[in-house]
């Protein structure tokens, strides 16, 4: 099965790059350092036979309780089946991660988007600007301790001040 | 063979002229003035049939009911539509050129209706009936590029801008096949006047004679008053509106009437350099020259709801490198034939 | 030498042919575009955000509203998340209805797509053609659920049987498409002013439209055979034989062509699907509480923009932990950027109205 030799490469590739596997649901699943992810990406887009080599979707995921953000790669390929979820620890604090836009240029937009609601800065990043959001929004929306205005607080906002 | 109701116009002008006896001069200035008057209202109603006519014609070719509502079959819509322009609030944007902005409707309609003196409605029912009627309309509807690139500059808006300047590529670039394809006429019949081509077609309509002058007419023709698929000075898609973007209430009425007007100018030079003018069996000549006319503007909306748009340099190349050589081609083949035939028949025509 | 000035012009977010409230700043050196910057996030109401505060179920209807022509799709995409997340088989009956509404959300998102694309180059009438011709899918949906666009018509755990009077309405309306396909193709595709102003433009390379991880009919016409459906079935799609097309150029004109030849294909399988739809419930037993195990899971389905997926993390609460949803528009947006410069004014409208993209699903 293809799936098989796809574990066995990511599970050798978590050696190489002292990271974590597990296979979630049939995927493989590959946890590592923030600083390694260029490495994991690199590799994982040229795995023999399997490779994966087109960038499918970008996200971070929040956990303030272990205070860290997972940067969340997902792997696919145009030529077979297989999957892989990389997964990229970085601290909550202060989240910096290097850009793959040098592997990917579709990782642009992905990226913007990830830095504007989670607030993860990547590295190298050509231009990175709020995406969705207006650019004097304050706070990352999708992190979990943003306390979102309460009603009156929104109502006040969408009346305009005197001045504005 | 008089044919009834034919010269009912002709005898209403002589009774008027009869009402002033012996003083000529005084019946030329009323005349005059009722023939404008006449001109303004045969245009203003023929611009409400047209639009009616057109919402009609789209509606029917893209399988819609169109217009239901008001009037009968909702032919009153376009009366409402009038009111409800002529109730708007007379808008100008902070920042136009206030004078060249007002004053380019104006100057768009004013030209328009110039060029109606020349074009004969009827027989013996032509305003002015000078010797160089169409260089005259050649002339004056060149014209009509300027009062929109004064409304793009003067708008001050970008879309506007860019429309304005399309317009002036546009225009001038289908200004010469436009004049090539109607010269052939005028070598047939070796005359600039609009009533005396008329007569000529008496046996036989220039279409049939200059078929390629026709085609490249049509499609000049189209352009010039940028009619779509040659629309690319308003283009919705791209600029909104083009140079009338800034316009509304009444001033966009004043727009959208001279366009119209301009349909009926060119289907009307259609009608009267090709399609044979007044001349037709049995009815009254402007009855027929108003069925001709009707026909033009029908296969002029059929292509517009028809064919996509042109792109800016596609048009271009397709006025430079495919109309202008046509045009040329048939002003030679006309010169050819023209020669050919007064050796066979010397002496004939000429 | 004649020193002339580049002018930036402000198409959006209110402007006929971005589809919606999407912003582009070109720059513009007489009519060529020399450079453009897509600005989105007008319409973002914070989707991922809602949906940790929504029940599973709950966020169903949610989905709907990414893209309002391609409502099912998204809906279909999200339900089956969640039921893998779960391991909930549902019952045949209910993955042919299934297939059925999918392919039929296809037609007529495509239809619309084809429509658009020309009216954007100014051609009105074929929009109109396009349109009276979904009208027949968007009626049997309402005599499905009663909604028309957002339908909000697949459950967790299955989906709701149509009425007796859909499956004639099908039947009729599978037998007229390949004659609305070619009334389409008479009208717009065979039209020299169209294909003079699509052929050759705006072509996207295969190795940029990979680089750019751009999904669907976009990336087919630029030549990439891949379907999710294809080529890592999900559902029943592995049951069923059909196509998929592909351009070779990568320019406007292909990305159309896909689209008309989509349809057909789509046309081709629901027909399959109603030969062998077995009899049966449309519903498989699921707790009235839907709550996941702990656990992630990253599901994709061949949206009709490009490959819609989820991720999904679950801490075993009735409330995901995180959501993330990836829509085909937001990312093929990006091409702009990369193919648009050096082309005309009239050609960044008419690769934009080639792209397909709407924003709800691209805002989010």
């Amino acid at each position: 099965m293809e799936n098989s030799v796809l574990l066995k490469l990511v599970e050798e590739l978590a050696q190489k790059l002292d990271g974590e596997f597990e296979a979630s649901l049939g995927t493989p699943v590959l946890k590592i350092k923030g600083a390694r992810t260029t490495e994991a990406l690199q590799a994982a887009r040229n795995f023999s036979g399997t490779p994966c080599e087109f960038l499918h979707d970008l996200t971070a995921v929040d956990y303030p309780d272990r205070n860290e953000i997972e940067v969340v790669y997902h792997l696919t390929s145009l030529r077979g089946p297989q999957m892989i979820r990389i997964k990229a620890v970085v601290d909550r604090n202060n989240p910096v991660i290097d850009t793959a836009v040098r592997i990917w240029p579709g990782a642009d937009f992905m990226e913007r988007e990830c830095f504007d609601l989670m607030g993860v800065k990547f590295n190298g990043h050509p231009d990175l600007r709020r995406i969705l959001l207006w650019d004097d929004f304050e706070g990352h929306p999708l992190r979990k301790d943003y306390v979102t205005p309460s009603v009156e607080e929104r109502k006040r906002l969408r009346i305009m001040q005197p001045g504005e | 063979m008089p044919q009834f109701g034919s010269d009912i116009f002709l005898l209403i002008a002589n009774w008027i002229r009869g009402l002033f006896g012996a003083n000529t001069y005084a019946a030329d200035v009323v005349m005059d003035i009722v023939k404008f008057i006449m001109i303004y209202v045969v245009l203003v109603l023929a611009v409400m049939v047209f639009v009616m006519l057109e919402r009609k014609v789209c509606a029917w070719m893209q399988l819609r009911v169109g217009p239901n509502r008001l009037g009968p079959r909702g032919w009153g819509q376009i009366i409402g539509d009038m009111i409800k322009l002529m109730g708007k609030e007379d808008f100008r944007p902070d920042n136009v050129d206030k004078w060249p902005w007002a004053l380019a409707p104006m100057f768009f309609l004013g030209i328009t209706i110039m060029v109606f003196a020349v074009l004969p409605f009827g027989r013996g029912m032509v305003p002015v009936d000078l010797d160089l009627g169409i260089f005259y309309i050649l002339a004056i509807s060149a014209l009509s590029v300027l009062p929109v690139v004064t409304a793009g500059w003067a708008s001050n808006n970008k879309y506007s801008l860019l429309g304005g300047m399309r317009s002036v590529a546009q225009m001038i670039s289908y200004e010469i096949p436009l004049v090539f394809s109607l010269l052939g006429v005028v070598m047939i019949t070796q005359t600039f006047k609009t009533s005396a081509i008329v007569e000529a077609q008496q046996h036989v309509w220039f279409v049939l004679l200059q078929p390629i002058g026709f085609v490249v007419y049509v499609i000049a023709a189209m352009a010039e008053i940028n009619r779509a698929p040659f629309d690319l000075i308003e283009a919705e898609s791209e600029f909104g509106c083009g140079y009338f973007t800034e316009y509304s209430g009444l001033r966009f009425g004043l727009f959208y009437l001279a366009e119209y007007a301009n349909l009926f100018l060119i289907s009307a030079v259609a009608a009267t350099v090709f399609l044979g003018g007044w001349q037709g069996p049995f009815l009254p000549g402007w009855l027929w020259f108003a069925i001709k006319v009707l026909f033009m503007v029908f296969l002029i909306m059929w292509f517009r709801w028809t064919f996509p748009r042109f792109r800016v340099d596609q048009l271009m190349h397709f006025g430079w490198k495919v109309l202008l050589p046509l045009s040329l081609a048939n002003i030679v083949l006309t010169g050819v034939g023209i020669y050919v035939y007064q050796l066979i028949f010397p002496g004939i025509g000429g | 030498m004649l020193r002339t000035d580049e002018i930036q012009i402000n198409i959006g977010p209110q402007h006929p042919s971005t589809h919606g409230v999407f912003r582009m700043l070109a720059n513009l050196d007489g009519e060529v575009v020399t450079k453009v910057e897509s600005k989105v996030g007008y319409l973002h109401r914070g989707m991922e955000k809602l949906a940790e505060s929504r029940t599973y179920p709950q966020f169903i209807p949610y989905t709907d509203r990414l893209d309002y022509l391609a409502a099912i799709a998204a809906n279909i995409g999200y339900v089956q998340t969640v039921e893998k997340l779960m391991g909930v088989e549902i019952p045949e009956r209910a993955e042919y209805l299934r297939v059925i509404f999918f392919e039929l959300q296809r037609i007529a998102s495509h239809l619309i797509a084809a429509g658009t694309n020309s009216s954007d180059l100014g051609g009105m009438t074929p929009f109109l053609y396009a349109m009276a011709d979904r009208e027949r899918i968007l009626d049997m949906f309402e005599m499905t659920i009663g909604g028309r666009l957002t339908v909000n018509l697949p459950r967790i755990g299955g989906i709701i049987e149509p009425p007796e009077e859909f499956w004639p309405a099908l039947k009729k309306f599978v037998d007229d498409l390949p004659g609305m396909i070619d009334e389409f193709n008479g009208i717009i595709t065979g039209n020299e002013i169209f294909q003079a102003r699509t052929k050759g433009v705006g072509v996207l390379s295969k190795e940029l439209a990979e680089g750019l991880s751009i999904t669907g009919p976009v990336l087919r016409a630029s030549g990439v055979k891949w379907d999710v459906r294809k080529n890592a079935p999900y559902g029943i799609y592995d049951r069923f034989d059909f196509e998929v097309p592909t351009g070779e150029n990568g320019d406007c004109f292909d990305r159309f062509v896909v689209r008309l030849r989509e349809m057909e294909e789509s046309g081709k399988i629901i027909r399959q699907a109603m030969r062998d739809i077995p009899e049966g419930p449309t519903f498989a037993k699921v707790a009235k509480v839907v709550k996941p195990p702990v656990g992630e899971i990253f599901h994709r389905v061949e949206g009709v923009r490009g490959e819609i997926a989820y991720y999904v993390v679950s801490d075993g609460s009735t409330k995901p932990y995180r959501l993330r949803l990836r829509g085909g528009s937001f990312i093929n947006i990006q091409m702009l950027h990369h193919v648009v410069p050096g082309w005309k004014f009239a050609d960044l409208i008419a690769i934009l109205a080639s792209l397909d993209i709407v924003l709800p699903e691209c805002d989010r």
